[in-house]
């Protein structure tokens, strides 16, 4: 009777130390995102993450991920903007690492890059990019769509009864 | 034997616990000499071997293609410069957006009315998305065009104009960038890499302007797009009003824009009438954006 016992404790011990150990890592692969206190693109921005900082997945729901940031802080990011870094410890945040090392961010600056860009509106002169950074400027904040989607009982407002 | 098997276990879960620390030490290391300039080289090797086709554009490369792809698209077509209506479509984009399985991308997503009667919307990669006057004006509401810009997203989603690029190209670029972490190129390599970067564009604007997507592609954009708008709030049977509209319009050729680049139009009507109605909910039109749809379009008429 005894065997069994300590072998399953054994199996027990094992695996809580494993989960409490084990967490899933993400870098962040675009420009840069929102942590936000809701998973919603309009709920209160808590912080802005870079491209490379690291986070902590905490849970998920509907496409969002819950995590805690290198400087302590938890809240939600879309799963479109992050990447899996890989198994990493849980232990601190000082073991989360903003310049991290997943590909997207080894990548970071090479390939088709600005200086590839510049290279080829030297050969281009005729195609202007002027209107195209125009372009990046028109940005409609997340409370406007909000206000937009409530007027026109779009999204979450559509489905109210 | 019991205490055999009770050692084995143990040295069993020792192993487990030591391999996980070697990948988050292998992290940590990567970390402390982390600059992009610095990379480890057994990471370098995994980059270089690891990136092999579209799915391996990083979301940067992604951004800078699609700029240039929207540079080609607006030395063709001037931008209509009217910034209610420019807010008005933005806004329609962003609640699709907002619905989609991508909504963020490197610089997220951007609209804009292209100032041409042709009927047209094209998408270039990382979210630059344009719509035609000539395409609003055959919108009769904001399902339509919320629909229609759905289209677009689900291509960008997809990364349906990353998949135009011929994969030998590719290989080139990766073979090109994939060997060291450089900062800054030398002049032989940067005009080697800009000849494959003008390829690729090629590659896409030939596709996007000329002969179209696959047809595969743009059936799955309505599909998508079906999915996208119910998913919004409107009411995706506006995708089938839109093709029906474009059906009965005989005011341009089959040789310009939307008509040229995408399969006939009674085709795709018989296809999204069965994506919709397997639509477990269907939204309804509201008079509400109806109304909205009406203001913001008035100056076209």
């Amino acid at each position: 009777m005894k065997k069994p016992s300590l072998l399953s404790g054994i199996l027990i011990v094992f695996f809580l130390l494993v989960s409490i150990l084990i967490a899933k890592s993400f870098v962040v692969k675009i420009s840069s995102t929102h942590l936000r206190a809701e998973p919603q693109f309009y709920a209160q921005s808590l912080a802005v993450l870079k491209a490379g900082e690291s986070v902590e997945q905490l849970e998920t729901k509907e496409g969002w991920i819950k995590v805690k940031t290198s400087r302590g802080l938890t809240g939600w990011v879309h799963s479109c903007a992050v990447k899996p870094k890989g198994v990493a410890l849980l232990a601190s945040a000082s073991s989360l690492k903003t310049d991290a090392s997943a590909d997207e961010v080894a990548l970071a600056g090479k390939g088709f890059n600005k200086q590839v860009e510049g290279e080829y509106k030297a050969r281009n002169p005729n195609i202007s990019f002027a209107m195209v950074d125009k372009m990046l400027q028109l940005k409609i904040s997340p409370s406007s769509i909000k206000t937009f989607l409530a007027r026109g009982k779009l999204g979450e407002f559509g489905r109210e009864k | 034997m019991n205490n055999k098997k009770t050692l084995v276990l143990l040295a069993f879960c020792l192993f487990c616990v030591l391999f996980f620390l070697k990948c988050s030490v292998m992290e940590e290391s990567a970390g402390i000499f982390g600059k992009v300039s610095k990379i480890v080289a057994s990471e370098k090797d995994t980059i270089k071997a690891v990136r092999s086709g579209f799915g391996d554009i990083s979301e940067e490369e992604e951004y800078y293609i699609g700029r240039a792809v929207a540079a080609i698209i607006l030395s063709m077509y001037p931008a209509y410069q009217n910034d209610d209506l420019t807010r008005y479509v933005n806004s329609v984009g962003m609640a699709v957006v907002y619905h989609s399985d991508r909504p963020e991308t490197f610089a997220g997503y951007h609209f804009l009315v292209l100032d041409t009667e042709e009927v047209n919307a094209l998408s270039a990669p990382s979210g630059f998305i344009f719509i035609s006057k000539g395409l609003l004006k055959r919108c009769r509401n904001e399902e339509m065009l919320g629909c229609i810009l759905a289209h677009e997203v689900a291509h960008v989603q997809e990364k349906h104009g990353l998949q135009a690029i011929k994969n030998a190209r590719l290989v080139d670029a990766f073979t090109l960038i994939g060997e060291k972490a450089i900062e800054k190129y030398g002049p032989e390599k940067l005009a080697k890499l800009t000849d494959v970067f003008e390829d690729a564009l090629g590659d896409i604007a030939g596709k996007l302007i000329e002969r179209g997507y696959d047809r595969k592609y743009e059936y799955e954009a309505d599909r998508l797009s079906i999915e996208i708008a119910a998913r919004t709030g409107y009411d995706p049977k506006g995708l089938i009003d839109f093709l029906e509209t474009m059906r009965q319009d005989s005011s341009q050729g089959e040789e310009k824009g939307w008509f040229k680049t995408h399969p006939s139009a009674g085709d795709r009507i018989e296809r999204a009438q069965k994506e919709i109605s397997s639509l477990s909910f269907i939204p309804e039109k509201a008079s509400a954006r109806t109304a909205r749809y009406e203001k913001a379009v008035q100056r076209l008429r």
